[in-house]
């Protein structure tokens, strides 16, 4: 098939258009109800943090595939940091909705007081850092927090979450050099927009691969398609795999399609896994509307709870 | 006394050993640095590198503009105390996006997250290189909020100096530590010290905590004028205040030495500034912005009824200099004692 504008090059498929599994081996043991209804939570939560008009805010919609793999892949000991479109990756490690909401607000009685970047979630009992203000800061900040852990022993490990924007810095790739010169057990997960038309020509790099740049270097790297959710959360399960068994750092790119541009329903990860479910029969449109009703109650009672208290207080 | 206290040993050996000692007592910390396994810069890790319990926390690490300063961040974020050996203070300016991040890092997660790391930097003029080695970067490093800024003045102090730096023990749970920066004058580096007084914790002539070693310090008392300055500057302002005292009349002088630049505490400063009301300040780099005008502005707004004339700063010439020329970084002694008469005299 030749590829379409729609369709990224020189990666990997697992789950396709039509929502075919060609290696259902890969994914046995994944509950895939469960793995579709945190997709369906992580998209309703973009929806209504989106509905808050927050300054800065920046939709997610479309990249649900690599925060969903993040937050169920991490081990209780492992570290990520995040940027500011990085929301689900906290509601899928099982951040309360209340304290999610109040960091999204900048609520000075949240964890952090307020004093996160725009749209960055941070925790630190789910050890999730918050962003930086320098562009790619939390690479470098990431590769040493991994060293420090290789440093105490295996089985730790740190990802970083960036957009395709941080490949152009030096810290990028001073990142990169020092991942490998000291062996650290991170992951580098870059979420790339550059297909097909979501970075300016600026960027200089349409149709570039960052992945190919990382292994230019010497990093063992995946591209994955953002809309092949099994097919990210298989490579980032072997990345990961690979940090916590001392194999050193791993960079996957994950083609991302935002759901703004209206792409075709075939680049919707849920939409996606959607259709394998309902091949299966595995998925109804009451299944659907109570996902999403679970998520919608959720946050408006939480909100609800948080402006009776802020009234409360003034 | 025995004759080996009494033998002198060059700056950087005493600092080897230092660098052992350190990581002797703690293995959380950790060095790092270009070549740190083959001896390091000037050899600072020399001692350490010989020593096969010592070696495996000698981290060489590749040169990057900014990102080794924020992998020793990350480094600290994960329970290490690392210790950085930079080439230059210029370095420090290469990478001040990082280690604005960092300072930052302990404020923005509201105390959850520490940072133990302590950047060490010669600085100022001495290896008569020129260019950015014959600055001095302080000021520039003083506007980093929550970064400590430390330095030192005299050569005997200096190991106590990296000793008190490297000491992150009040780190506790809602008490984050800051990143620390060390600034070492090159001319104390190329300098040597008392040998045999260099070292352990616990040896009774040196302070081997942070607290035991003052923000400032008393280094001459005299009741006719009060002269600040630290770092470079503190060699010329110390000979300044001895020759002021062997002068005929004598002219006695209060020296005070600042270690910590920032966070700066202006308290005991106003008091030595009240106690005179005759001011001079001398610092390496230039007058213009520099930290000499903050204190000169803190002690006019609240000294100004008890001063007797008008503040002087004596500082370095406006750079850049050639490496032949880098001398005119750092204040003399003669202008420092013109300064003093002018102000006693006014």
């Amino acid at each position: 098939m030749q590829a379409t504008a729609w369709e990224p090059e020189g990666v990997e498929c697992l789950l396709d258009a039509s929502g075919g599994l060609s290696d259902p081996a890969a994914v046995s043991g994944l509950d895939l109800r469960d793995y579709y209804k945190k997709l369906v939570a992580a998209r309703i939560l973009d929806l209504k943090l989106g509905r808050l008009q927050l300054p800065m805010w920046a939709s997610s919609a479309g990249e649900e595939a690599v925060s969903v793999a993040v937050g169920s892949l991490v081990g209780t000991h492992d570290w990520i940091y995040v940027g500011n479109r990085d929301a689900a990756v906290a509601l899928t490690r099982g951040l309360a909705m209340p304290e999610l909401i109040r960091q999204a607000l900048g609520h000075p009685d949240a964890e952090m007081r307020g004093r996160n970047l725009p749209g960055s979630i941070a925790s630190t009992e789910l050890r999730i850092a918050g962003a930086c203000e320098p562009l790619g800061m939390s690479l470098a900040l990431a590769v040493g927090q991994a060293h420090g852990q290789k440093l105490f022993g295996r089985g730790r490990a740190t990802i970083v979450l960036f957009g395709e924007g941080a490949t152009t810095s030096g810290m990028f790739h001073e990142a990169m050099v020092l991942a490998l010169a000291h062996d650290a057990p991170v992951v580098f997960v870059c979420k790339s927009q550059l297909w097909p038309e979501g970075a300016p020509a600026e960027a200089g790099l349409l149709g570039d691969s960052v992945a190919e740049r990382a292994r230019g270097l010497g990093l063992w790297t995946r591209r994955c398609d953002g809309a092949d959710v099994l097919g990210v959360h298989r490579a980032l399960g072997s990345a990961l795999h690979r940090a916590h068994e001392g194999s050193g750092p791993a960079l996957v790119e994950v083609i991302v399609t935002p759901m703004h541009q209206d792409p075709p329903a075939e680049r919707d990860p849920i939409e996606r896994l959607r259709r394998l479910l309902d091949a299966r029969s595995e998925w109804t449109q009451p299944f659907q509307d109570v996902v999403e009703a679970e998520l919608h109650n959720q946050f408006d009672k939480a909100l609800a709870r948080l402006s009776a208290e802020t009234r409360g207080v003034a | 006394m025995s004759v080996e206290v009494q033998s002198s040993q060059p700056t950087t050996e005493r600092l080897a050993t230092v660098i052992a000692d350190l990581l002797a007592t703690d293995d959380r910390r950790c060095l790092l640095g270009e070549d740190v396994v083959g001896g390091g810069m000037l050899g600072l890790s020399k001692v350490a590198a010989n020593d096969p319990k010592l070696r495996g926390r000698l981290l060489g690490s590749p040169l990057t503009n900014a990102a080794h300063v924020a992998h020793a961040g990350g480094l600290a974020l994960a329970g290490l105390w690392p210790i950085v050996v930079l080439p230059s203070s210029g370095a420090l300016l290469e990478a001040l996006p990082s280690l604005r991040e960092l300072a930052r890092q302990p404020w923005r997660t509201a105390g959850h997250r520490s940072l133990p790391v302590l950047f060490v930097a010669p600085d100022g003029p001495g290896f008569g290189l020129g260019g950015d080695a014959a600055e001095s970067v302080e000021s520039t490093l003083a506007h980093v909020p929550g970064l400590e800024l430390w330095t030192v003045g005299q050569v005997e102090d200096v190991p106590a100096a990296l000793h008190a730096a490297a000491d992150f023990s009040q780190e506790a749970p809602g008490r984050p530590c800051s990143p620390r920066v060390l600034l070492l004058p090159r001319r104390l580096l190329l300098g040597s010290g008392p040998r045999g007084s260099t070292a352990r914790p616990g040896h009774p002539d040196l302070p081997a905590t942070l607290a035991a070693r003052p923000e400032l310090q008393r280094l001459r008392e005299g009741a006719d004028a009060t002269l600040f300055a630290w770092g470079d500057a503190l060699r010329a302002a110390l000979a300044a205040a001895d020759a002021c005292a062997a002068a005929d009349p004598a002219i006695a002088v209060t020296v005070i030495e600042l270690a910590r630049l920032a966070p700066l505490d202006p308290a005991p400063l106003i008091a030595a500034a009240r106690a005179t009301g005759k001011l001079v300040i001398a610092h390496c780099g230039p007058r213009t912005y520099g930290l000499g005008a903050e204190l000169a502005g803190q002690f006019a707004d609240q000294a100004i009824l008890q001063l007797d004339a008008p503040i002087r700063r004596v500082c370095g010439e406006s750079g850049p200099f050639a490496g032949h020329e880098e001398h005119r970084a750092s204040p003399s002694a003669a202008a420092i004692v013109d300064a003093i008469v002018d102000v006693v005299r006014f």
